[in-house]
């Protein structure tokens, strides 16, 4: 971290600077000197696909915003289940061995595979997109969120301990604020899968969302729509992301070494 | 009067090692404590003296033995709330500012918003730190933290003292000035403190009496009592009696 | 002894026990579902059986898709993070940039490779690349470079170059980062491959036969390939633990 800050901030804008110019230049050689004639589909200009953005923007936005509310519904759900549960696990042994086995086993499972047999079963678009966001979310915040319990040192719950404080003071002032730092690793993780998720059940069969319009735009040839609605998904992916980074910040002032805790999941 | 504060009668404590085999921390140990007393529990490591100051914070069942604090058991002295303690490290809680960090013991306890704040304030200016009270630990060095673990137990005014090494991870200078101030600050209170250290000079500076613990097993190998005059200030350090009782303490190790 | 055989015990029954709720028709009856929409175990069963060289085959196709793609990903990632670390200034933009690509959905990225690649194969290679290539570099650049306290300045004093530095510091020290990554990949990676045959112009593979048995209504089928395909990522992974195992001996995770 000996990069200072005002340095990096200019590193960035140079980083921003080269990757647009490079995608220019790209496309530029695609169109102009290869001759390719699925140039314009396979990679139109960089400002041509801002453009169309900013001329679809309502359209653009409004599904996305359908999309990303399902995800963020089921991302709720699937958060406060994991983190339940990595609470109960926590308390009973018993339930720790039973949860623990499944909970690393189910990393392994491709779990977003299980969207097309889940839309299957529900039909219904819209709880299919939140229960497949929440099933997804679920895992990496129980897991975290376990972690972070279990980290706690012996001396800090010695010190509640040595005054007498009930299990439930202990919870409440020391493994909860404790494990706050894993929780967000924990949904670090499933922000922008459970945004995948969303727009995975919109492309298997929804009426709306932003997969919709990526899927419409495919059949129908429109490919500076299709670029433009796979940016707006890049953008909501990356937002997702970011306002999990941002609500760390705001929620936890006190914590200087978020990079450094949890992540290790397995 | 008479009767000791704690007692400590043949407490014996094993349990199995990383590769099972049978490790004894305590071998027969007994020792007694009297009221107002600060006595230190002096010895290498492995001699079992965090293990006996955490028997008697209940943080520990010993394996055979009996602990008596004013009669009761350790758990009953803990359920009435009457143990201050301080770690090693600092153990902070690094969600709460320094004020709110000294707070904590008080909260539990029920202390009132008033008594609370006149506490913090109190402790505050004794630990030197009137300015840091806003701050998060991250922002303190390991020194500051330290004295925000120590005013911590302090705030409550804890009947007995437990203190595991305090001073250890401190550099010399920082160590001598804390040595000095919680003198200081027991001269006020009188209450009973049990120091673990294994620092000779600093059991001999602060203590009434030190129990010498020698390693593998734990046992008490001497008990030396201290009669430097009190109030003592760190000039005492430079008395051929301080030093004598070093040379004392030194030639009563065994196995080491 | 016992804790073991407790570890073992409960987890084991507690399976048992959902499996046969799930036959006799109690989870159905508690999420008001049809046996035609989630088949009994039996039937999942009875089904792969019946099908498992076309099973198999399907797996084969996603499977080795999958791990060139990681082999690839994983690959480029480390090739980043190592770049980045020999070029701190620059390279820790560059890092922010391949974060971003963890970003963005992987349904996104499949339509854009559906769109660059005309096979099935190199779509799928071409999306698990960019998945992995993620998570590696990110996890490789903080294994190189977050270095115990004086290592540095330790190889400093011996006057070693920063070649040395990369190989005897930097590159045992990442080892441990690089596995955890390679975890994280091996379960993306399948996952990725997937999907992006639910949407490819291919014709087979575990997504599209899903999609398939999907489409013509036969569950237990769509079923038995997501047990497949589960089985191949345990297996894999259990492969990469064991490899992880005779690696990084030294490291404190394996004690």
């Amino acid at each position: 971290m000996s990069v200072e800050r005002n340095d990096r901030i200019f590193v960035g804008i140079v980083w921003g600077i080269v990757i647009i110019g490079l995608w220019e230049v790209i496309a530029f050689l695609l169109q102009n000197v290869f001759q390719d004639p699925m140039a314009a589909t396979k990679l139109p200009y960089l400002h041509v696909i801002i453009a169309t953005f900013i001329q679809n923007a309502g359209a653009l936005l409004g599904a996305g915003l359908v999309t990303f509310s399902r995800a963020a519904a089921g991302f709720l759900v699937g958060g406060i289940i994991g983190i339940i549960l990595a609470v109960i696990m926590s308390l009973s042994k018993t339930v720790e061995r039973i949860g623990l086995p499944y909970l690393i086993i189910s990393q392994m499972i491709p779990i977003l595979a299980l969207a097309p047999i889940i839309f299957n079963i529900v039909k219904d678009m819209d709880s299919a997109r939140i229960i497949i966001a929440a099933y997804i979310t679920f895992f990496p915040v129980a897991i975290n969120m376990l972690s972070g319990l279990k980290a706690v040192e012996r001396d800090q719950k010695d010190l509640l301990y040595s005054v007498a404080a009930s299990q439930v003071e202990i919870y409440y002032k020391l493994m909860f604020p404790f494990s706050m730092p894993y929780l967000f690793t924990g949904l670090k993780i499933a922000a922008p899968l459970a945004i995948t998720a969303s727009i995975l059940v919109d492309m298997l069969g929804s009426s709306s969302g932003i997969g919709v319009k990526i899927l419409y735009a495919l059949y129908s040839n429109s490919s500076n729509i299709f670029w433009a609605a796979v940016l707006t998904s890049a953008l909501m992916g990356i937002s997702g992301y970011y306002l999990v980074v941002l609500g760390e910040k705001v929620l936890l002032p006190w914590n200087k070494t978020s990079s450094k805790k949890g992540g290790d999941n397995v | 009067m008479n009767s000791p504060e704690i007692q400590f009668k043949n407490v014996n404590m094993a349990y199995k090692g990383k590769s099972g085999e049978d490790i004894v921390a305590l071998d027969n140990v007994s020792f007694d404590i009297q009221e107002g007393e600060f006595i230190s529990l002096l010895g290498p490591s492995g001699c079992g003296k965090t293990t006996s100051l955490r028997i008697i914070g209940d943080l520990l069942q010993p394996t055979s033995g009996e602990v008596l604090v004013r009669g009761l058991s350790p758990r009953e002295i803990r359920l009435q709330r009457k143990y201050g303690i301080v770690f090693q490290s600092p153990v902070l809680y690094d969600w709460r500012t320094v004020r709110r960090n000294i707070c904590l013991p008080m909260e539990i306890m029920k202390f009132s918003k008033k008594e609370r704040t006149a506490r913090i304030d109190k402790m505050l200016e004794l630990v030197g730190l009137q300015d840091f009270g806003q701050k998060y630990p991250y922002e303190l060095s390991g020194g500051m933290q330290q004295r925000v673990g120590i005013a911590r137990a302090l705030a409550l005014d804890p009947e007995i003292l437990l203190m595991d090494e305090p001073f250890s991870a401190l550099d010399e200078f920082t160590r001598e000035k804390l040595n000095e101030d919680l003198l200081n600050i027991w001269s006020q209170t009188k209450k009973t403190v049990i120091f673990v250290t294994h620092n000779i000079p600093e059991a001999v500076f602060l203590s009434d009496r030190v129990v010498v613990l020698s390693p593998h097993p734990g046992r008490v190998s001497a008990i030396v009592d201290i009669n430097l005059p009190r109030p003592r200030e760190n000039s005492v350090r430079e008395t051929s009696e301080f030093y004598d009782y070093i040379v004392k303490i030194r030639g009563s190790f065994e196995g080491v | 002894m016992k804790e073991k055989m407790l570890n073992i015990i409960w987890p084991l029954g507690f399976g048992i026990a959902i499996l046969l709720l799930w036959q006799v028709g109690f989870l159905h009856m508690i999420f008001g579902l049809k046996p035609y929409q989630l088949p009994v175990p039996t039937a999942i069963a009875i089904t792969l059986s019946n099908n498992l060289g076309k099973a198999l085959t399907d797996c084969v196709v996603t499977i080795s898709g999958a791990l060139i793609g990681m082999a690839f990903g994983s690959l480029i990632g480390f090739m980043i993070a190592a770049i980045a670390t020999f070029f701190p200034k620059w390279g820790y933009g560059g890092m922010i940039v391949v974060s971003a690509f963890n970003a963005i959905p992987l349904v996104a990225l499949s339509s854009i490779m559906n769109l660059w690649f005309s096979t099935g194969m190199s779509q799928k290679i071409g999306v698990v690349t960019v998945v992995c290539m993620a998570a590696m570099s990110m996890n490789a650049y903080k294994g190189l470079n977050s270095l115990k306290p004086f290592s540095v300045d330790l190889m400093h004093t011996v006057a070693a170059s920063e070649w040395t530095i990369f190989t005897k510091l930097r590159l045992p020290n990442c080892l441990p980062n690089v596995f955890t990554a390679l975890k994280i990949n091996i379960a993306t990676a399948i996952m990725a491959a997937m999907i992006s045959e639910y949407f490819a112009s291919s014709t087979s593979g575990l997504g599209f036969a899903i999609k398939d048995s999907l489409r013509k209504g036969e569950m237990a089928m769509g079923w038995s390939y997501i047990v497949v395909a589960s089985l191949a990522g345990v297996i894999l992974y259990g492969i990469i633990i064991l490899v992880e195992r005779n690696a990084i001996k030294w490291h404190a995770s394996q004690k």
